[in-house]
């Protein structure tokens, strides 16, 4: 077991070192601090002399060196544009986009679950056929697509009246696609309740909340039928392993074999596969932060690569990267140390 | 009035281009306390017949038509819902895999309690002393100890005598055991088989043993029947059976083991193998296969005939019962 | 040769493929829809009302008329203008060429180097495999998208916007092909281990073939139809891809729209009440990918190969 947790943080922290260099080889070949620092008329031999004072005409190595030692304590430089340092704009920057991506995580998990399961138990039911053809149809919109469809019948509204006007519920429903404005599509709010450190939270007050509902169901909507079709392509694999016969053969009844002996089974792989698409979700707040305006990490992101501001992009790719590399290792080591099953049968590994 | 009785079984396998039948008049009773053992090559639909017994065959599988009378009731006909009070409860099962069988998950001791609160309604401590009790019936070594750890961590011995000790929980009339040993180290396989035959016979339990062994069939049952191609061939006492078989490849089964040929010598074997259930000949199934087969091998399926206590399905065996009156009437 | 093609020709057509696609109503609406885009956006030169590209074709004055059957549209733009008053139709059919020009690259581009890193780590096992698919996974748990966002965005800081824009095709092409290349070495991976074991290879092997010639004529061609499902899949991946690094600024410029730009141009005036630049766009582009996508789930179902799983 001990081995197992060393060869993976070992492995963390390779990969950790490969992004490192990435890194760093984007800054040295993008960035020229110089250029920031001084004007124009600075001549070519202060340049050298700056050059020189600030160890750019070192040997690559110790250059490298210099950029992990800082990296290691907190230091990836200033930020171009904000003038402070890169790792103090993420911090502020971080909350919002993980307020995001917990949205979207509660609502995959709330919608994923049930619908995989039902679908698995009955694959013949319409109701499975209509939810697996939304889900293909799902995977094939963009998530920016379905924040832009979804900003128009939510939040500009539609000038058509779809529904018959002569029913009650037809009227309630033009009137709640037609109204302008409904939900919001910009940003966070004003009302945001402050956590800690920089942490403002959207999650307890209404607008915060009102503001939360499109980007988090845009978000999930890229994930959602991927973990629909997962859970039950993994639930029909279960149900139709020996022990689930055996279970039936025990004379329990279908609710107990579904939900505790197939269930239980179903989840484990999942989680793992979870996990790690939980990480993967931060690449897809660079899209829908974008659309929403949300003054979350991914759309700082994107305004440094347009505002060149070189220290900014590298601060972020460290920081996704490590959120990455964590997500990955807590993941693994999860699935290792509470599943021994896995590795102790051999089985599934 | 015997305890199980099927009667003219049929089982069907629902699959694109029509179905595929994987048993065809399938008709056997079993007796209180007594063994019966069910013999045949794989695929001759003795795991078929096991597992329509309690209606659990695989999807796209069904049962087309025949009755399972249990106590005089048809389990064929009954709702899932009264199939439930007889599965575990007076009918108990014990899979092929012990690897397979238990549920990785969860431990020994919920997959026990929870097939003991399915059918009574007792408390949880209650139903967890009985499960205790009948892990120390099969001789698990420190069984407290058990009830709380995963399948994974037992060896697969102990893990088929916890499927042993689940089987026996609740008292069952019929024991269904669908190969128990085939899985096992070699080693233990006999360790097994004593300790199921000895707690059947103690807790007068009626066994269905199903397995290719025919020295585990000649040990432990009273009776046996022999499966081909998902028909039955031959079936009576088994001792007569194994003495003197009377179908021609109940024979071969018997002529092929081991035992029955000299050191060095090579075994026997039937020629060719057992069809698949997509193309079965005409006629007697074994027909491509015997010996003896005749024209009328081919045409038609032989009725049953009786040769002592055994019932036997070949024109060959019924010639010679034929001819043998025949030359008791010409002698008297 | 003739009989040949001929015999060829009739053992498609006796063939489990074909039977199972003509039964499949499904697939065969979306083979027709899209071998229809497929063939509309390689003549868009010849079906397109004007030609988006020459700006001495557009007016100003034009700008965002709606689509026929709404309030002040115009005859001759049948699904209205952008903001720049160019005829959506037009923008769309050569948008579609270019999107389906970068899927199509992409997954050429990544069936390469998939093929080649999976045969290589397949067969050679070791280090190599090790290497290969450690750097597979790595980037696979960063996610494709993020990479390709990453070596887009590195390479539009290093060249430049105008630059970027002329080369921007060929930039797709290869950030995509290189983000995605670790889903086709892993299924070739996985079937080449499978194919490994079988007895022809040893056959091959006691006959004294060399390795490459049991890697490409003996092992490759066995493991086709898993790589030819999986592409299927890619190419609708690789347009999503494109359209959401254009969609992000990263990819095609404005003058030279695809799906993607298209949608992002479009975006910007969604809020004015110009819904069709953005959503008829985002239309083609959903159903484009939607047929794909259609199309590789019944090759999956036909060819039941051994995919990479998780």
């Amino acid at each position: 077991m001990l081995a197992f947790l060393v060869q993976r943080i070992s492995q963390a922290l390779l990969v950790m070192f490969v992004i490192s260099v990435i890194a760093f080889a984007i800054q040295d070949g993008l960035g020229d601090p110089l250029q920031e620092m001084v004007g124009m008329s600075v001549s070519e031999e202060e340049r050298e002399a700056i050059r020189e004072e600030l160890g750019l005409n070192d040997p690559m190595v110790v250059q490298y060196l210099r950029f992990a030692g800082n990296a290691l304590q907190g230091d990836l430089g200033n930020s171009y544009f904000y003038s402070k340092p890169t790792l103090e704009v993420i911090a502020e920057h971080l909350p919002a986009t993980l307020e995001l991506v917990i949205g979207a995580s509660l609502i995959i998990v709330f919608l994923s679950v049930p619908i995989g399961v039902y679908a698995a138990i009955r694959p013949q039911a319409w109701l499975s056929k209509f939810f697996m053809g939304v889900s293909t149809v799902g995977i094939s919109i963009p998530v920016f697509l379905t924040a832009i469809v979804l900003i128009q019948l939510f939040s500009i509204g539609v000038r058509v009246e779809w529904f018959p006007a002569d029913t009650g519920w037809g009227q309630w429903l033009n009137g709640f696609f037609t109204t302008e404005g409904g939900l919001p599509s910009y940003g966070r709010g004003d009302e945001l309740t402050h956590l800690f450190g920089t942490w403002e939270s959207g999650f307890f007050t209404g607008t915060g909340l009102m503001h939360l509902v499109l980007p988090c169901v845009s978000l999930a909507s890229i994930m959602l039928p991927l973990f629909i079709r997962l859970i039950r392509a993994e639930m029909m694999e279960v149900l139709q392993s020996d022990y689930i016969r055996y279970a039936r053969a025990k004379g329990l009844g279908a609710g107990r074999i579904n939900f505790l002996h197939a269930l239980k089974n179903t989840m484990l792989p999942v989680i793992t596969v979870g996990g790690v698409q939980i990480g993967i979700m931060v690449a897809y707040t660079i899209l829908t932060e974008t659309v929403f305006q949300w003054p979350g990490v991914g759309l700082m992101f994107l305004e440094a690569i347009t505002r060149s501001d070189i220290p900014l992009i590298v601060a972020y790719l460290m920081v996704v990267g490590l959120i990455f590399v964590i997500t990955n290792t807590v993941v693994d080591l999860v699935y290792g140390l509470v599943n021994p099953t896995v590795k102790l049968t051999g089985k599934k590994a | 009035m015997a305890l199980l009785e099927v009667k003219n079984l049929d089982v069907r396998f629902a699959v694109r281009g029509g179905d595929l039948t994987a048993l065809r008049g399938i008709s056997f009773t079993l007796d209180k306390g007594e063994r019966l053992g069910l013999v045949g090559e794989s695929g001759a639909g003795k795991s078929v017949a096991a597992f329509s017994v309690l209606n659990l065959i695989a999807k796209p599988g069904y049962i087309a038509g025949g009755q399972i009378l249990f106590e005089g009731k048809d389990l064929a006909a009954m709702s899932e819902r009264e199939l439930r009070k007889i599965r575990g409860n007076r009918i108990a099962m014990i899979f092929q895999d012990p690897m397979m069988t238990l549920n990785p998950v969860l431990t020994i001791g919920t997959q026990m309690v929870e097939a003991i609160l399915a059918q009574r309604k007792i408390s949880k401590k209650e139903a967890r002393a009985i499960a205790l009790d009948r892990l120390q019936k099969v001789q698990i070594p420190s069984p407290e100890k058990r009830l709380d750890q995963y399948p994974h961590e037992l060896s697969g011995g102990m893990r088929q005598r916890v499927i042993i000790a689940i089987a026996l929980l609740l008292d069952p009339e019929i024991i269904i055991a669908d190969e128990p040993t085939t899985a096992l180290d070699v080693t233990i396989q006999a360790e097994i088989m004593d300790l199921l035959l000895n707690l059947c016979e103690q807790e007068n339990v009626a066994l269905m043993l199903i397995t290719h062994d025919l020295g585990v069939v000649s040990q432990v049952t009273q009776r046996m029947l022999v499966m081909y191609s998902g028909r039955i061939i031959e079936q009576g006492p088994t001792r007569e059976i194994i003495n003197d078989a009377q179908h021609p490849y109940t024979q071969g089964l018997i002529n092929a083991l081991p035992q029955m040929g000299e050191p060095g010598e090579r075994l026997f074997q039937i020629p060719g193998s057992m069809p698949s259930l997509k193309n079965v000949p005409s006629g007697c199934p074994f027909h491509p296969r015997c010996n003896f087969a005749t024209e009328q091998c081919k045409q038609s399926m032989p009725e049953y005939v009786r040769s002592g206590n055994v019932d036997v399905a070949c024109y060959e065996v019924a010639n010679l019962i034929e001819q043998e009156k025949r030359m008791q009437e010409a002698e008297s | 040769m003739t009989t040949a093609t001929v015999s060829r020709w009739d053992r498609f057509r006796e063939s489990f493929f074909w039977y199972s696609f003509k039964r499949d109503k499904v697939a065969i609406a979306s083979f027709a829809v899209l071998l229809l885009m497929v063939l509309a956006a390689v003549f868009a030169p010849l079906l397109a009302p004007t030609d988006p590209y020459d700006l001495a074709q557009i007016n100003i004055m034009n700008s965002e008329l709606p689509p026929v059957g709404l309030d002040g549209a115009d005859s001759a733009f049948p699904l209205g203008t952008d903001a720049q008053g160019r005829d959506l139709l037009s923008t769309i059919l050569y948008g579609t060429r270019v999107s389906l020009m970068i899927g199509f690259g992409a997954v050429v581009l990544q069936a390469f180097l998939g093929i080649l890193f999976g045969l290589l780590a397949g067969y050679l096992g070791g280090k190599v495999d090790a290497i290969l698919m450690r750097i597979a996974d790595v980037q696979l748990s960063f996610s494709t998208l993020m990479v390709a966002i990453i070596v887009g965005a590195v390479f539009k800081a290093s060249f430049g916007n105008l630059m970027f824009g002329e080369i921007a095709i060929y930039m797709l092409i290869f950030i995509i092909g290189v983000a995605e290349w670790p889903q086709i070495a892993r299924t070739v991976r996985a079937s080449v281990l499978a194919e490994k074991k079988k007895e022809y290879v040893d056959a091959a092997k006691v006959m004294g073939f060399g390795t490459r010639r049991i890697m490409f004529r003996h092992i490759l061609p066995n493991t086709l139809s898993p790589i030819f499902v999986i592409a299927t899949v890619q190419i609708a991946n690789a347009i999503i891809s494109e359209a959401a690094l254009s969609f992000l600024g990263l990819g095609m410029p404005e003058t030279q729209p695809s799906l993607g730009s298209l949608i992002k141009s479009g975006f910007d005036y969604i809020q004015s009440g110009s819904w069709w630049i953005t959503l008829i766009p985002g239309l083609v582009l959903v159903v484009l990918v939607l047929v794909i996508n259609l199309l590789g789930d019944w090759l999956r179902d036909v060819m039941n190969p051994r995919l990479y799983k998780g």
